[in-house]
C-alpha cells in the first residue's frame, strides 16, 4: 500500500498517489480548454482582428470562465488537498473508492457543463445572473462538480483524522497542511453557499420555481464566487511556504503568526461577496462598508502578514545558509535555476503588486464606482488568480512531476524560462486591462465600436496602445501556458523514470541550520521590500481616489 | 519546517522586531482604510446611494412611459429626448438593448435618477466620466447625480444582457445654457412638455397622421433598439423598404417565404416567436403589449419607410 519516497523519505500511499495523478491530469486538461478559449477571446476584443462573432464570443467567455476559474483551479486543489493530507502526513487515504466516486462526479460535471455551453444552450457567463437562464443541464453539471469537490474536501478531513489518531506526525500539523486545512474549511462554507444558490436556480430553470430574485441571486452567488477565490489564496499561500521549505529549507520565521493569519482568513474572508454589490441597489452603505472591508480589513491584514512571512521565510533560511551580506544577498544567491522557486517568487510579486493592490482599492465602497464591471475587474483578478494561483500551481507542478509522477522533467531549459514568460505575459495583459478599465472600457463586451447601436462612443485614443499591449501579453501568456502543458504532458507520459535522488533536476534543500540567537531584525531585506510595496499601494490608492473625486457628484 | 511539524517551542517563540513592526503598520493601514470609507460619506461627494424601491417590471415600464410621454421634447436616432427640470425626478429605463430616454441636463444641477430594468440585469456606465452602477429588474435604484462638467456623455451597458449587449448605448447631454442645444442638433426641440397627441379624434386620421403617430410608438416603445430605419440589419430586420418585401421565415422548423403585409406585421408583433425571420433566429423579439390602434399606426409608419 505504501512506498517510501527515496528522495524525501515520506511514506506515500499508492492509492492516494493515483488519485492525485488523476485530478492533476484533469486540471491540466481544463487549463488547456481555458487557454484555447482565452486566446480566441483576446483576438476578438483586439478590434483590428475582431476574430469571433458576437455569439461565439459570449459563449467562449462563459466557457473560459468556467474552465479557468472553476475546473482548472479546483481539480488542482483537490490534488493538493490529497497530497497535503496523506503524503505530507505520512498517512493513508481514508476512503479511496469514495475518492474515485467524487472524481467521477467532477469529471461528469465538467463534461456536461462544457458540452451544454458549446451547444449554445448556456450563453450566460460564469456568473449566470438571473433572469438570464441557461439549460437545466448546465446548472446540473456545476452541481455535480461541486458535490464531487465537496466529497474530496470531506475525504481530506477524514485523512487528517486518521493521521491524528495514528500519530503519523508530531504534536502539531505542519504549516502547509495547516494552511490547506484552512483552505478546506473555507471550501466547505463556499460549496454550501453554492448549493444554496445553484439548487434553486436549477429548479427554476426546470420551471419548478417561479422566480429567483436577481439581487438575492447575485448576493449569494458571490458567496460562492468570491469565497472560492479565498480557497485559492489559502492553498496558494500554503504552497508558497512549501516551496520555501523545498527550495531553501525555510519556514515561517514565526509559525504562530502565520497560523493566526490563516485563521483570520477563515473568520472574515466570506464577507467578500459584498465586493460585487458596492454599486448595487438593495443594500445600504453601512452593510457595504462593513462587509466589503471584511470587518475592518482583517482578512487583508492576514494577507499583509503573509506578505511579510513568506519572503522572510526565504530570507531567514538563506541568511542561515550564510548568504548574509547586505540587504539582498539572500535574494541574489537564491536558487533561480529552480523553476518552482522562480514561479513562486514571481507569483508573490504579481499577486501583491498587481492583484492585491487593485483588489483592495477596487473593493472599497466608493472607488468601486469608477471600475465596477469595467475590464479593470478581470484585469485585477488576472493579477490574483492567474499570476498568483495559476503560476503557483504551475511552479509546484515542477516538483510534483518527479515526486508524484516519478518522471524527469523533459525540456528542463524551457521549464526554467516558462515562469518568466508567463509572468511577463500576464503582467502585461493584466496591467493593460486595468488601465483600459480606468478609461471606462467595459468587460464582457463584444464590440468597442457599438455597431448597431443608436449612438456610438469613442474611447480615449490611448486605449489603442493598451489594447495592443494586452494582445501582446495575451499571446506571451498563451505560449507560456502551452509550453508548460507540453512539458507536463511529455514528461508525465514519455519522460525518463526517476530512480532516486540523483535524477532530481530541482534541488531539495535540507532544513536550514538553526539560527544563532540575535536581537536585530530577522529579515531586514523583506522589511524593505514590504515598505516599497506599501508605498506603491499608497500611490495607487490616492490616484484612484483622486480620479473618483473628479467624477460627477452622486448620492 | 513547513512540511514537517514545527520545532519544539514554536508556540512560545517571540515575534521578531521587524515582523512586529510590519504587522503594526499593516493594522494601522487596515483601520485607516475602514475609517476612510466612512469619512468619505461625510466629506466626499461620490457615494453610492442606499435608496432602493421595490417595483415590478410592468410598473416601472409604465412609470417610464408616462414620464417620457409627458416630458419628451423630440427624438434622437429613434430614442426619445427628455429635458428634465433641475432637482426633478428622472426615470431611466434599461432594456434589451437601449437606454431610454436621452437626457438633457443642466450643469451643476442635481437630478434624482430612478433606474431600473425591464428585463435582465444591466450595467449603467456613463462615459467618459466613467461612473458605473448596477441595474436590476424589479429594483428601482435612486441615485442623485450632479453633473460637474458639460458635454456629451454616453451610457454604455457593461453587464452582459444577451447577444445585442454591445449595441446598448444611450446618451446624456449636459448643457450650461440653452444655446448649447445647438451643439447637439436639439435647438428645434420643443421647450415645454408636449401636448398629448393621443387625444381621441372623431375625424378619421390621414395616412400621414397615422404614420406620425406610428413614429412616436416606434420611439416610445423602443422598437429602434433593434429595428433600424437606415437599412442596417444587425440584430433585427431594418424597417427601411420592409413593407411589401418577400421575407424568408422559419415556422415550426420549416422554412417558408412570406410577404410583409399588414396581416404579417400585426401577427409578428402579437406573437413574435411564431415566424422567425431567417438570419435573426438568435435574437428573438420580446412581446410588446401594443394596442390594435398602435399596431395600425406602426404599420402606417413602416409603409412610409421606402427604399
Amino acid at each position: 500500500m505504501f512506498r517510501t519516497c527515496d528522495i524525501t523519505g515520506f511514506k506515500v500511499d499508492l492509492r492516494s498517489e493515483k488519485l492525485i495523478r488523476a485530478n492533476a491530469v484533469f486540471a491540466v486538461i481544463s487549463l488547456l480548454l481555458a487557454v484555447v478559449a482565452a486566446i480566441l477571446l483576446v483576438f476578438t476584443r483586439y478590434q483590428p482582428v475582431h476574430l469571433l462573432g458576437a455569439e461565439w464570443y459570449y459563449r467562449l467567455v462563459t466557457f473560459h470562465g468556467l474552465n479557468a476559474l472553476i475546473f482548472w483551479i479546483i481539480f488542482f486543489e483537490v490534488a493538493g488537498l490529497y497530497f497535503g493530507s496523506t503524503v505530507i502526513l505520512n498517512t493513508r487515504f481514508c476512503a479511496p473508492k469514495l475518492g474515485w466516486f467524487g472524481f467521477a462526479l467532477m469529471v461528469a460535471g465538467l463534461v456536461l457543463s462544457n458540452v451544454i455551453i458549446l451547444m449554445g444552450k448556456a450563453d450566460v457567463m460564469l456568473t449566470s445572473y438571473t433572469p438570464l437562464k441557461a439549460h437545466p443541464l448546465y446548472y446540473l453539471g456545476i452541481i455535480l462538480f461541486a458535490v464531487g469537490a465537496l466529497i474530496a474536501v470531506i475525504l481530506f478531513f477524514g485523512n487528517l483524522m486518521i493521521a491524528r489518531r495514528e500519530k503519523t506526525y508530531g504534536d502539531s500539523l505542519p504549516l502547509v497542511a495547516y494552511g490547506l486545512m484552512t483552505a478546506a474549511i473555507i471550501a466547505v462554507i463556499t460549496l454550501a453557499t453554492g448549493a444554496i444558490i445553484y439548487i434553486p436556480t436549477f429548479l427554476w430553470s426546470l420551471g419548478l420555481i417561479q422566480n429567483i430574485d436577481p439581487a438575492m441571486y447575485k448576493l449569494i452567488w458571490w458567496g460562492l464566487g468570491h469565497s472560492s477565490q479565498q480557497i485559492n489564496v489559502a492553498a496558494m499561500v500554503s504552497i508558497w511556504y512549501m516551496v520555501s521549505f523545498l527550495s531553501v529549507g525555510g519556514t515561517s520565521i514565526n509559525e504562530r503568526v502565520s497560523r493566526s493569519a490563516f485563521v483570520l482568513y477563515i473568520l472574515f474572508i466570506c464577507l467578500a461577496s459584498a465586493h460585487h454589490l458596492l454599486t448595487d441597489p438593495g443594500v445600504s452603505s453601512a452593510w457595504k462598508v462593513w462587509n466589503t472591508s471584511y470587518a475592518m480589513y482583517l482578512a487583508v491584514l492576514a494577507s499583509m502578514i503573509h506578505a511579510f512571512a513568506v519572503p522572510s521565510s526565504f530570507e531567514s533560511a538563506q541568511r542561515r545558509w550564510g548568504y548574509n551580506k547586505g540587504l539582498f544577498q539572500w535574494l541574489s544567491k537564491a536558487p533561480w535555476g529552480n523553476p518552482a522557486f522562480s514561479s513562486i517568487i514571481l507569483a508573490v510579486i504579481g499577486f501583491g503588486f498587481i492583484g492585491g493592490t487593485t483588489g483592495v482599492i477596487f473593493g472599497m465602497e466608493q472607488t468601486n464606482i469608477i471600475v465596477h464591471n469595467t475590464i479593470a475587474i478581470p484585469g485585477h483578478f488576472k493579477g490574483t488568480v492567474v499570476i498568483g494561483t495559476t503560476l503557483t500551481f504551475m511552479g509546484i507542478t515542477y516538483y510534483l512531476i518527479p515526486l508524484i509522477f516519478r518522471r524527469k522533467i523533459v525540456g528542463f531549459k524551457w521549464a526554467k524560462m516558462q515562469p518568466w514568460m508567463f509572468f511577463i505575459g500576464i503582467a502585461l495583459l493584466s496591467i493593460s486591462m486595468i488601465v483600459l478599465g480606468q478609461m471606462g472600457v467595459p468587460r464582457r463586451h463584444w464590440d468597442n465600436t457599438f455597431s448597431g447601436g443608436p449612438f456610438t462612443y469613442n474611447f480615449n485614443p490611448a486605449v489603442d496602445f493598451f489594447w495592443a499591449l494586452m494582445m501582446l501579453g495575451g499571446v506571451l501568456a498563451f505560449l507560456a501556458t502551452v509550453i508548460w502543458i507540453l512539458i507536463v504532458v511529455v514528461s508525465v507520459f514519455f519522460g525518463p523514470k526517476v530512480n532516486g535522488p540523483a535524477d532530481m533536476q530541482l534541488s531539495i534543500s535540507p532544513p536550514a541550520p538553526a539560527a544563532k540567537a540575535h536581537k536585530g531584525f530577522e529579515a531586514p531585506g523583506t522589511l524593505v521590500l514590504t515598505i516599497i510595496f506599501l508605498l506603491v499601494f499608497m500611490a495607487l490608492f490616492f490616484l484612484n481616489w483622486k480620479w473618483l473625486a473628479a467624477t460627477w457628484n452622486v448620492n | 519546517m513547513s512540511l514537517l511539524s514545527p520545532v519544539e517551542g514554536w508556540y512560545e517563540k517571540k515575534v521578531s522586531k521587524d515582523e512586529k513592526m510590519w504587522m503594526i503598520i499593516a493594522l494601522i493601514l487596515c483601520l485607516s482604510m475602514f475609517v476612510w470609507m466612512i469619512m468619505w460619506h461625510v466629506y466626499g461627494k461620490q457615494n453610492p446611494s442606499s435608496i432602493t424601491y421595490r417595483t415590478s417590471t410592468a410598473e416601472f415600464g409604465k412609470l417610464s412611459e408616462a414620464y417620457i410621454k409627458k416630458y419628451m421634447i423630440g427624438a434622437d436616432n429613434g430614442v426619445p429626448v427628455v429635458r428634465p427640470e433641475a432637482n426633478s425626478e428622472v426615470f431611466l429605463l434599461a432594456e434589451m438593448w437601449r437606454w431610454s430616454p436621452v437626457l438633457v441636463l443642466q450643469k451643476d444641477q442635481s437630478y434624482k435618477f430612478h433606474i431600473s430594468s425591464r428585463d435582465l440585469v444591466h450595467g449603467f456606465s456613463i462615459q467618459p466620466v466613467n461612473m458605473n452602477f448596477q441595474v436590476y429588474p424589479t429594483y428601482d435604484y435612486v441615485l442623485e447625480f450632479k453633473p460637474t462638467e458639460s458635454g456629451e456623455f454616453k451610457i454604455i451597458c457593461n453587464e452582459f444582457c444577451g447577444i445585442g449587449h454591445h449595441a446598448m448605448i444611450g446618451k446624456i447631454v449636459v448643457i450650461e445654457k440653452d444655446e448649447d442645444l445647438k451643439l447637439y442638433g436639439y435647438e428645434n426641440f420643443k421647450n415645454a412638455a408636449t401636448t398629448d397627441s393621443t387625444v381621441k379624434n372623431e375625424v378619421p386620421l390621414t395616412d400621414a397622421e397615422m404614420a406620425l403617430m406610428g413614429e412616436q410608438v416606434y420611439t416610445l416603445k423602443g422598437c429602434g433598439a433593434c429595428h433600424k430605419i437606415d437599412g442596417s440589419s444587425q440584430i433585427a430586420p431594418s424597417w427601411k423598404g420592409l413593407f411589401g418585401k418577400e421575407e424568408q421565415v422559419i415556422e415550426n422548423g420549416k422554412k417558408l417565404s412570406v410577404k410583409v403585409d399588414e396581416a404579417y406585421i400585426s401577427e409578428s408583433i402579437k406573437d413574435p416567436s411564431l415566424k422567425k425571420t431567417v438570419g435573426f433566429e438568435n435574437t428573438p423579439m420580446p412581446v410588446f403589449p401594443l394596442t390594435d390602434d398602435e399596431i395600425k399606426q406602426v404599420i402606417a409608419y413602416i409603409k412610409t419607410l421606402k427604399n
